[in-house]
């Protein structure tokens, strides 16, 4: 007789199963939200590097115009707003900062702490994305001038998508602090849309060097 | 049911208090609950109201038209689908969460189907997801077997018959983008979904929710396809490659296939993103990755590649949109444009996607051959690291695509020799298999049948990738038949074959209902038969110089052509029976038994179809999962008491 065979067809326990689920045992010591987002973050940086793909290819591959390209209108090349993009790439930095310090307010039950973190950090970043908007508005080139405009355009914008969306979370993380819904021992929540933010502002230091200073 | 009834007054042994079912909307109410009357009038208003959205920025902005088919179009298959998502209720909890208001124990309430409604709604459980999914694909597959049938009509002579070229070209894209992402990558999912928990002695997947929402975006994507055929204008016609520049300046339905595309990527993606994290994060105790089902290392891998690779066609399909909606320029030669780049992008994900269309039919297959041929899996360990090496491979051979297409020639000689090292890991597998079967107690059933099939027609489309891989070879087959046999040889004769063999062997499960098996082995040699015949003689008229993807041939080729094209109704032939047989048995088969295979892995040891929650107890894992015929040898203990986690002192 097989082992299989052998093996208890259920009938053992009290049918339990389609009513409530067993206890859940994890086997790994990280919490399920913190692999899922590490490995949505490994997705997304595969989809930024498709935006650095294209870039790379364009800039270097193509190359039958300069980079930037001349501005018909006044005869020079476009300009990028590298100070302005600079000042805009401290704001966000700092966020991060202050994400940190709201995070590990929680951890250790400071609330005050935790929740000025959140309310800072969503100011930086929507401070970050209103200066991203006027910079589109008045960088002086359209996403139809070659494929500088297009991987410039496409980089940034892509990046402020994901500003955007980080944005949305953490105002919900935020009005949530306020509405004293973390502890100590209870801030996945926090600690997911940290890491998300954490990431979109890493993947802005990758972004601003490549399209603003390469 | 009966269960149902139960449910309101059960308190059970660990002393949750089951949550009574909420009752049903009624009146004037059931319009505002989550459901198919929610998205009647929830979906229009609210895919018109971002429509609307844009006509405004439009207006603000001083772009005119107001109304242009482009940017209208683009928004409008993203806002309609939004709005029938949230419309069914898939968003629920999350915008539940983000009202801000305080969490509530999750009461699984709505986990399961209880009646045929429960399959038509956002639904938590993976067994549920497992049928929807495979349900959604076997549509699917029959859509994409028609169109097949539509141009091998028009191909059996040479001439205009039916169809002038550019529906030729609609319908040949379509068939292509259907079958590849709406029916062998979710056909995949499907299994994955309903086997995975199960054979890891997990109650459900990692993050149900996210589950019942990936599985709702493919018939989205599914739908969107289609749409596309019938667009104004036209439908997208320039192959599921979508070649930039070309399909920058195609009519309107190419903006359906370039958004059908983010929606079958995204739900695969998230499937991909959820199996990963349920098999590192959900295994029962004993359940170490070296006692795993190889299906679960194959879905592992694939899902890997699924994180990694998918989102390049997803920057792929954004860039080409972007250059007709936004006209920009990535792959417009005359300003600073390199439309190679396209191609290097779409094939870092799309040859990937070979194997994300390839590793899970592996895994299939070693349960099914190691369970009928009563012995264990040669090589476990071999056998899992063999998956891994295709994956890293995986990445590394994009640009045998592209031989011809122009590109570095410096590339051309690093890309064959990666391309046909990975012909060593899979021959690993080929001889694995034929190994476990050697000298053991074969026992040809359905299942069984399909995957020994499979072995021999993989080995077929091997040997002729091997072929192609070959830069010289390459240079002439490329663009020809020869292509289209090679790809049906591993996708059809492959996958497919792999997707029958999964869904006959674990159709008792699911359903609690046996096949019938002598049709179901009636299925498969007509398959095998209909398929030989359609595309083995696919390979002459390659080499003869027959291109692909043109409506129309030379006279020489006329004889075969006619051949091949009968063949392919008696493949279409071959799908009715199974279609019969999934349907009859699902409805009337005899009652299946808990294990009818006699199989160690887990999601036997549960009764056929498992309950809601798979367990009542999350069993041990003691031994491998493959020990046929080992004498005591045992995979996992069911109600033994879980010994207390060793604490280092």
């Amino acid at each position: 007789m097989t082992a299989a065979a052998e093996a208890h067809p259920h009938g053992h326990g009290r049918g339990d199963a389609n009513l409530h689920p067993p206890p859940i045992h994890y086997s790994s010591r990280i919490a399920p939200p913190i692999v899922g987002i590490f490995l949505f973050i490994g997705s997304e940086i595969m989809l930024f590097g498709s935006f650095f793909t294209v870039y790379f290819f364009d800039r270097v591959a193509a190359n039958t115009h300069p980079w930037p390209p001349i501005d018909p209108a006044t005869g020079h090349p476009y300009s990028r707003p590298v100070f302005v993009a600079l000042i805009n790439t401290c704001i966000l930095v700092t966020s991060s900062f202050t994400m940190h310090w709201a995070t590990q307010s929680i951890k250790r039950g400071h609330r005050a702490g935790f929740q000025a973190g959140m309310v800072l950090t969503f100011l930086l970043g929507l401070t970050f994305l209103l200066g991203q908007v006027f910079e589109f508005l008045r960088v002086g080139f359209n996403t139809s001038d070659t494929s500088f405009a297009a991987t410039f355009f496409g980089l940034t914008g892509l990046h402020g998508c994901h500003v955007l969306v980080g944005l949305a979370i953490l105002l919900v993380m935020t009005i949530r602090a306020f509405r004293g819904h973390f502890s100590p021992e209870h801030h996945h929540g926090i600690e997911v849309g940290g890491i998300y933010w954490h990431f979109v502002d890493v993947m802005w230091l990758v972004v601003y060097t490549t399209v603003y200073i390469l | 049911m009966t269960e149902a009834a139960h449910v309101h007054d059960i308190h059970s042994a660990n002393g949750h208090a089951v949550h009574a079912p909420t009752p049903p909307r009624t009146g004037w109410r059931r319009w505002t609950g989550p459901g198919w009357l929610r998205a009647l009038w929830f979906t229009p208003a609210f895919g018109s109201l971002w429509l609307g959205i844009t006509v405004l920025l439009r207006w603000a902005a001083n772009w005119h038209p107001l109304w242009k088919s482009g940017p209208i179009v683009t928004v409008a298959l993203v806002s309609y689908p939004v709005g029938f998502l949230a419309a069914i209720g898939a968003f629920d909890y999350w915008l539940y969460y983000m009202s801000g208001r305080p969490t509530r124990p999750d009461l699984h309430e709505g986990h399961g189907a209880r009646s045929w409604r429960d399959y038509f709604r956002p639904n938590p459980d993976h067994k549920v997801i497992g049928i929807q999914y495979l349900c959604t694909v076997v549509f699917f597959f029959i859509v994409g077997g028609f169109l097949a049938l539509l141009f091998r009509a028009e191909l059996a002579h040479p001439g205009d018959q039916y169809f002038n070229p550019q529906t030729f070209n609609v319908l040949v894209s379509n068939h292509a983008a259907l079958m590849i992402f709406l029916v062998v990558i979710p056909g995949f999912a499907a299994l994955g979904n309903f086997v995975i928990p199960l054979m890891i002695g997990a109650a459900d997947m990692a993050f149900p929710k996210l589950n019942a929402l990936s599985f709702w975006l493919l018939p989205i994507a599914g739908l969107m396809l289609i749409g596309g055929m019938i667009a104004p204008g036209g439908g997208p016609s320039t192959g599921w490659t979508c070649y930039a520049p070309l399909c920058s300046h195609q009519p309107m339905g190419q903006i359906f296939f370039n958004m059908a595309v983010q929606w079958a990527g995204a739900s695969s993606i998230m499937t991909a993103l959820n199996f990963l994290v349920t098999i590192i994060t959900m295994r029962a105790p004993g359940m170490t990755f070296w006692r795993m089902p190889l299906l679960v290392w194959a879905n592992f891998s694939t899902s890997m590649l699924v994180v990694l690779a998918t989102p390049f066609i997803a920057g792929s399909q954004f860039f080409v949109l972007f250059d007709r909606v936004l006209h920009t320029n990535y792959f417009e030669a005359g300003h600073n444009g390199y439309a190679l780049g396209y191609q290097h992008i779409f094939w870092f994900y799309s040859h990937p996607a070979v194997y994300i269309m390839m590793l899970p039919g592996f895994g299939i297959v070693s349960e099914v051959i190691a369970v009928m041929s009563r012995k264990p899996i040669f090589g476990y360990r071999l056998m899992a690291l063999s998956l891994l090496a295709i994956l890293i491979l995986g990445f590394s051979v994009w640009a045998h695509h592209m031989f011809v297409a122009g590109m570095a020639g410096w590339l051309r000689v690093p890309m064959m020799v990666t391309t046909l090292l990975i012909a060593v890991p899979t021959g690993i597998k080929v001889f694995s298999w034929l190994a476990t079967m050697w000298e053991g107690r074969i026992h040809f059933t359905t299942p069984m049948l399909f995957a020994v099939g499979f072995i021999a027609n993989f080995v077929i489309g091997g040997l002729s990738g091997i072929f192609l891989g070959a830069v010289p070879i390459d240079i002439q087959a490329s663009g020809t038949y020869f292509l289209v046999a090679h790809i049906h040889y591993v996708l059809f004769g492959g996958s497919m074959m792999t997707l029958f063999a999964g869904i006959y062997y674990w159709f008792p499960k699911m359903t609690g209902r046996m096949y019938n098996e002598r049709l179901g082995q009636l299925h498969f040699w007509l398959t095998l038969v209909a398929f030989n015949l359609t595309f083995f003689p696919m390979h002459y008229l390659g080499l003869q110089g027959m291109p692909r993807r043109v409506a129309d041939y030379a006279e020489r080729f006329a004889g075969l052509n006619e051949f091949i094209s009968i063949a392919s109704f008696g493949l279409g032939a071959s799908t009715i029976l199974f279609i019969y047989n999934m349907v009859w048995s699902w409805s009337h088969g005899p009652k299946a038994a808990a294990n009818p295979w006699r199989a160690m892995t887990l999601e036997w040891q549960v009764p056929s179809p498992p309950p809601i929650f798979n367990f009542d107890e999350i069993p041990q894992v003691v031994g491998g999962p493959y020990e046929y015929g080992v004498p005591g040898a045992r995979h996992a203990i069911f109600g033994a008491a879980v010994p207390a986690p060793v604490t280092a002192e």
